[in-house]
């Protein structure tokens, strides 16, 4: 049929299906702007568009229905200011708030919140907070948290009322005395109202700096983010947005039972149905056995997955892959395939995974162990670690306190699902370009399993949106490559949100015991774990993120006096297999399921014994200068090495942080916990104490270059993997500053097997430590050839004393002598390409750390509980992180803020379920929620840097850390609130009921007096 | 999936489309829900074009076109104030733009906020036959998406409306929640969801009654409802039964002490 649609003030006549939805065909038009975030309710609206000035989800309404409408889309809101001799009217207001703002992360939803802002200062020039969060809690964000989203719209309406807005980079800093009453954060704007939120919500987070950062000129700095220009205007720069001649749609057939064999399957229906170009199953595929992770070589996991099985192991399992004309077509080919199951017992409880007779998931005789894995037993990983002498340390205890505790499944929910692109290029090499955060690791994993040389592969990574360990997962590369291969066609398989939930990776859920011996001063003689970790059908990051559980967490607490010479730990787990979709890696890598159990443990022992929970904490928390204890005894996997821990700001971070959360004033406060005029709410604060780690010692690798071009600009080029996470910008801002040049001059790109360096990926925290000083490396050897030429330049011109090399200076675009006489860097740069002894300035460098050195974090959560129903509302997070040297601290607290969202879902309301069939109760973000912009609880980061001796800039990580304290610090908030022990997350209003009427005040499962 | 669309200018037009029994053809409000791939083949008739989209005082009664969408609705000044945190909580901003009265609550489950409270407010549905249908035997049929056009929905004027319901997060669908409806002369309904297909009734009385013990009446609906709980339903039913009754205590304003 055919429609008129007026699109960016065009009209346009259209050929479309009836079924056709805006989305669709705005997207096979080019308006790429409009994202799919794989829902099929409309639930994450990032295909919003405005129709008659309204938001509008696309995806939920017929392009039919639009005839005759208006619809603006992102591509008609503003452009790049420069454009050569085409003068634009450079970004709307509202873009050119996201940008400054920092509210643009992955970028995947920004185009969404862009229009949605547009249509409410359209009718409200002066908005309040409450009306911008309104308006845009119909777009779904997982990276930032809303609060930069909604400070820039703020800001744009500002803007747009003509006010003076000040600039984004005007810092507060945290001294002494931190920061007065105004807690809020808001200043007033000159001639403004107190109290209107507008334009002076402060956007710098709250800092207390070293001293060593004074004199940088780009490290420090709220610099703009790198890609956010392109992003804010929705360029097509993702996976999905490209066209390519003769693309197919792949589906994949799941299966519908936990654990069967395929005894038959036919796809001869499916194969002769018009429009279907290849249909797969595991009879036509090489049988190679690997690993899904996407980690170093060699994979520290079991080899346990084949592209296609003739076992299917858990509701979701691959069956077969199909590859049609059209999306329509390709569903259709799906439900014309006859599979004949033999089905097999399952387990879905992974407490009788290991149970005698209990049916064997793996037994395929391709199976690789690792290290501890058997498959005999449904063991994917095996964990036994004493530290110290355990027994002893118990012996010595005044008190044995002993818990149970358990953490859920959890979904990383990336606003973009997980989405590939494959095709032959000129040159028959493959080319994957894929939603990854880890290319290099992708092109590796996949050779042996496509039967391809590594070399005829390679792998683009575009900007991703978003990732949290999901994407740290060689998913679904190999389904569209294989398809590839059969066909000759270009391929893209993109999941749909319920293959989010199905066929995906998510958080290990654990049964977690503690035993803790404490002496009555509070100091901790011995701590140990057992975790029960349930891995799913597969082995995949199985030993590696359970090892965390331990490493991280029960790190912390070493115990004080002569414990914390030889602190006493055991951390021992089980990592087993069961028939439900596999877990993974998600941000925090196992250790929020480490702090959920540790911190509530710790907490329950400091009022068991009247200890103050702050102090105990310290009294027995790990200081500088002493050693990790798991550094002796366990490395992933790997060779454990000893590592000393330099800085430790955890002390200073409870200071301020406690300061800025009314802590004294709050806790244990039975006044403060009444709410005036509510007999059926008590207010509570919590505390939770964490500490992560930066990037795997003697392992990962990171790589870059850097060249010079004729203008003085550089390009520099990196394996690392933005994910939406800002590291392109905070590597260009390292290298930027041994350059001396600003970032504008750094032209970023990541990655590309091809044309970048390597990279082990975005995961472990470590792009900041490791990717960035390969980044410093790298660009201290284009200094020193910079300073080379412009003394032979300055020496040559004959006006001042010879100088050398050492005497050179870059700064300001300028190499400059200590005279004051300078060459710029475009005449550098020009003179060396161009004029004499010519030559390209160029360096590259790559870096492996010794060192993983921990950022911490003291974590407190307010929060108001309804003692009736079990309803918990989170009022406050505020969250005082020492992650050293912050780079870009508008990014950095961007980081936390998105991270503190996450956690929060993970405290209250997100958990992944099935029933006794393995079947998925949740397979939507409508049934898994996750926090939208007008829920969202007062947020405040605090940076508390110290200067980690190890890195050229001090720097430790922040991406992972915001995701471990929230759900301990809320259990604790709600036991201050109303004395519930909730010791299974997340603290739903049913389990805070069942606390309430429980009779176990303590918390504990047993505690002995000695 | 939608083999045709039409978007009649006529209510006739409009109707002689939907009375064909081959394709099967469904009325088509904002689209939310059949804009959604899904199994067998239809046709649909949008209804944006027949003035189905107006919101009015009329009769004693407010009366909503089927087509008026939900933030139509929770922006009217003559919608009882009770009822916007309801709306507002059906779903999503965006999706509020497009999501018609009539079709949120003829997909409504259980869970629906909006349903519970239009339920409350006992609600009328009239049909393109002139036949009114309160929405409680609505949902009471299990044939209920069977019936012809919906022209609009009606709530009577001057009755206000209360809501309360528990969630994990404030903007997540509720595990439970209720809603009463209170009428200038003493009438009172309340209506529960969260449980069983649809939400339902849980009480209603006049001015002069007194409540009385719900503790029975929850039970019986417990039982009648546990064979149809939802799937996304996996709370114990003596927290159902818990939380039923604060609600309804609050709803109350504390009349229902039982």
């Amino acid at each position: 049929m055919d429609i008129i649609l007026t699109i960016n003030g065009m009209q346009k006549n259209w050929e479309i299906a009836p079924s056709d939805t805006l989305l669709a065909v705005l997207r096979r038009e080019g308006f790429f702007g409009a994202k799919f975030g794989g829902c099929q309710q409309g639930e994450c609206g990032a295909c919003a568009v405005l129709v008659d000035g309204r938001p509008v989800n696309s995806c939920s309404i017929l392009a039919a229905q639009v005839s005759g409408h208006v619809i603006e889309t992102i591509e008609g809101i503003g452009q790049h200011p420069e454009q050569g001799w085409k003068k634009t009217g450079g970004l709307h207001p509202i873009q050119l708030a996201f940008v400054e703002s920092g509210a643009v992360q992955c970028g995947y939803c920004t185009p969404a919140m862009v229009l949605a802002a547009k249509s409410l200062l359209e009718h409200e020039p002066n908005p309040s907070e409450e009306q911008v969060r309104e308006a845009l809690s119909g777009v779904l964000c997982r990276c930032t948290g809303y609060l930069k989203p909604v400070q820039a719209v703020l800001r744009a309406a500002a803007y747009l009322r003509g006010e003076i807005v000040p600039p984004v980079s005007e810092r507060i800093e945290a001294p002494e005395g931190l920061f007065g009453d105004n807690q809020s954060g808001d200043f007033s704007p000159e001639g403004g109202m107190p109290g209107n939120a507008s334009t002076m919500t402060r956007i710098m987070p709250q800092i207390s700096l070293t001293p060593q950062t004074e004199s940088w000129r780009q490290v420090g700095k709220p610099e703009i983010k790198v890609d956010a220009v392109k992003l804010v205007q929705g360029k097509p720069a993702f996976t999905a947005d490209m066209e390519m001649r003769g693309m197919l749609i792949a589906k994949v057939l799941h299966s519908p039972l936990a654990h069967a064999r395929i005894k038959h399957i036919d796809v001869s229906k499916a194969l002769a149905l018009k429009g279907v170009a290849a249909v797969l199953t595991y009879k036509d595929l090489p049988r190679v056995v690997y690993s899904t992770a996407g980690q170093s070589d060699p994979i520290p996991g079991p080899l346990d997955s084949f592209s296609l099985d003739s076992k299917v192991r858990f509701v979701g399992d691959r069956v077969a892959f199909v590859a049609a004309e059209s999306e329509e077509i390709a569903y259709q080919a799906l439900q014309l395939i006859e599979v004949e199951y033999e089905e097999l017992p399952s387990i879905i409880d992974p407490a009788d995974a290991p149970k005698p007779g209990a049916v064997r998931i793996h037994d395929e005789p391709e199976y690789v162990n690792f290290a501890d894995s058997n498959p005999e037993k449904n063991l994917a990983a095996e964990l036994r670690i004493d530290i110290g002498d355990v027994e002893k340390g118990f012996r010595e205890a005044d008190f044995i306190f002993e818990g149970d505790y358990e953490v859920p499944k959890v979904q990383q929910a990336h606003i973009e699902p997980h989405v590939v692109i494959t095709y032959w290029d000129s040159d028959d090499r493959l080319v994957i370009r894929t939603s990854t955060q880890v290319p290099f690791h992708t092109r590796r994993v996949l050779a042996p399993v496509l039967g391809l040389p590594m070399k005829r592969i390679r792998v683009i990574k575009p900007r991703i949106g978003g990732g949290f360990g999901g994407k740290q997962e060689i998913l679904m590369e190999d389904v569209a490559a294989h398809l590839t291969i059969a066909t000759g066609r270009p391929v893209i398989y993109e999941y749909t949100r319920e293959e989010e939930f199905i066929a995906a990776r998510s958080r290990h859920p654990m049964r977690v015991h503690l035993k803790t011996g404490v002496k009555r001063d509070g100091t901790i003689t011995a701590n140990e774990m057992y975790a029960l970790s349930d891995t799913g059908a597969y082995g995949c990051h199985a030993l590696t993120v359970t090892g965390n559980t331990g490493h991280k967490s029960m790190a912390l607490y070493v115990g004080d006096g002569p414990y914390r010479e030889s602190p006493n730990i055991r951390f021992y787990a089980d990592v087993v297999y069961t028939n439900t979709p596999p877990s993974g890696a998600f941000r925090g890598y196992g250790v929020p399921q480490g702090y959920w159990p540790l911190e509530r443990h710790i907490e329950k022992i400091a009022r068991d014994l009247n200890l103050d929970p702050l102090e105990f904490r310290l009294k027995n928390a790990l200081r500088s200068g002493e050693y990790h204890p798991f550094s002796k005894s366990w490395s992933e996997g790997r060779e454990p090495r000893p590592e000393i821990i330099h800085t430790v700001g955890l002390e200073q971070c409870v200071q301020q942080g406690k300061a800025t959360a009314g802590w004294d004033q709050k806790y244990n406060n039975a006044e403060w916990r009444i709410v005036p005029g509510k007999p059926n709410l008590r207010r509570g604060i919590g505390v939770a104490m964490v500490m992560q780690g930066t990037a795997i010692p003697y392992l990962d690798m990171g790589g870059a270059s850097i060249k010079m071009n004729d203008d003085g600009s550089f390009n520099l080029l990196v394996g690392a993997t933005d994910l939406g996470t800002g590291s392109d910008t905070v590597l260009g801002q390292m290298a930027a500053e041994v350059l001396g040049v600003p970032l504008e001059d750094m032209l970023v790109y990541s990655s590309d097997t091809d044309f970048t360096p390597f990279d082990k990926g975005a995961y472990a925290s470590s792009t900041t430590y490791i990717s960035g000083t390969a980044a410093v490396l790298a660009a201290q050897k284009v200094a020193e050839r910079i300073r080379v030429r412009a003394a032979k330049m300055l020496n040559a011109r004959g006006d001042g004393p010879e100088v050398t090399p050492d005497d050179i200076d870059l700064a300001d675009r300028k190499a400059s002598a200590p005279d004051g006489r300078s060459v710029t860097m475009s005449e550098v740069g020009h003179d060396s390409l161009h004029h004499s002894d010519q030559e390209q300035i160029m360096g590259v460098a790559s870096y492996v750390s010794p060192s993983s050195p921990p950022p911490f974090a003291a974590q407190f959560a307010e929060v108001t509980v309804d003692i009736e129903t079990g309803q918990v509302t989170v009022e406050k997070l505020v969250m005082a992180v020492d992650g050293g040297v912050i780079v870009n601290p508008v990014l950095a607290s961007g980081q936390i803020e998105g991270g503190m969202t996450q956690a929060l879902g993970y405290a209250v309301c997100e958990e992944m379920r099935y029933d006794e069939q393995g079947l998925a109760l949740e397979r939507d973000l409508v049934d898994y929620h996750i926090f939208r912009a007008d829920e969202m609880p007062e947020l405040e980061t605090l940076f508390i840097e110290t200067f980690e001796p190890t890195h050229p800039f001090g720097v430790k990580a922040v991406a992972e850390i915001p995701m471990d304290g929230v759900a301990p610090a809320v259990g604790n908030a709600i036991l201050d609130a109303c004395g519930a022990q909730v010791d299974v997350n997340p603290t739903t209003p049913e389990r805070v009921w069942a606390a309430l009427k429980s009779g176990n005040r303590s918390g504990f499962t047993r505690k002995i007096e000695q | 999936m939608i083999i045709a669309y039409h978007r009649p200018k006529t209510l006739d037009e409009a109707l002689a489309l939907l009375a064909r029994s081959e394709p099967e053809t469904l009325p088509l409000g904002g689209g939310t829900v059949l804009s959604r791939p899904g199994p067998g083949r239809y046709a649909v008739v949008d209804l944006q074009e027949l003035g189905l989209n107006q919101i009015e005082a009329r009769g004693g009664r407010l009366e909503i076109g089927a087509a008026a969408t939900l933030q139509q609705m929770y922006a009217h000044a003559g919608v009882p104030a009770g009822l916007r945190q309801p709306i507002r909580r059906e779903t999503t901003y965006n999706l509020r733009q497009t999501a018609s009265v009539a079709g949120a609550l003829v997909t409504a489950d259980a869970r629906s906020p909006f349903a519970t409270a239009m339920l409350a407010l006992d609600a009328v549905l009239v049909w393109d036959t002139g036949e009114e249908t309160t929405l409680e035997v609505f949902y009471a049929q299990p044939e209920r998406r069977k019936k012809r056009l919906i022209l609009r929905v009606a709530i009577p004027e001057g009755v206000s409306c209360g809501y309360e319901a528990v969630a994990k997060t404030p903007a997540d669908v509720p595990l439970v929640c209720g809603a009463v409806g209170s009428w200038p002369g003493g009438r009172q309904r309340i209506a529960i969801g969260g449980i069983g297909g649809a939400p339902f009734v849980l009480r209603e009385k006049t001015g002069a009654e007194a409540w009385g013990s719900f503790d029975a009446l929850i039970d019986e609906k417990l039982i009648n409802a546990h064979s149809q709980l939802s799937e996304h339903i996996n709370l114990q039913s003596n927290y159902f039964k818990s939380t039923i009754l604060i609600l309804v205590q609050r709803l109350t304003a504390g009349q229902a002490v039982e």
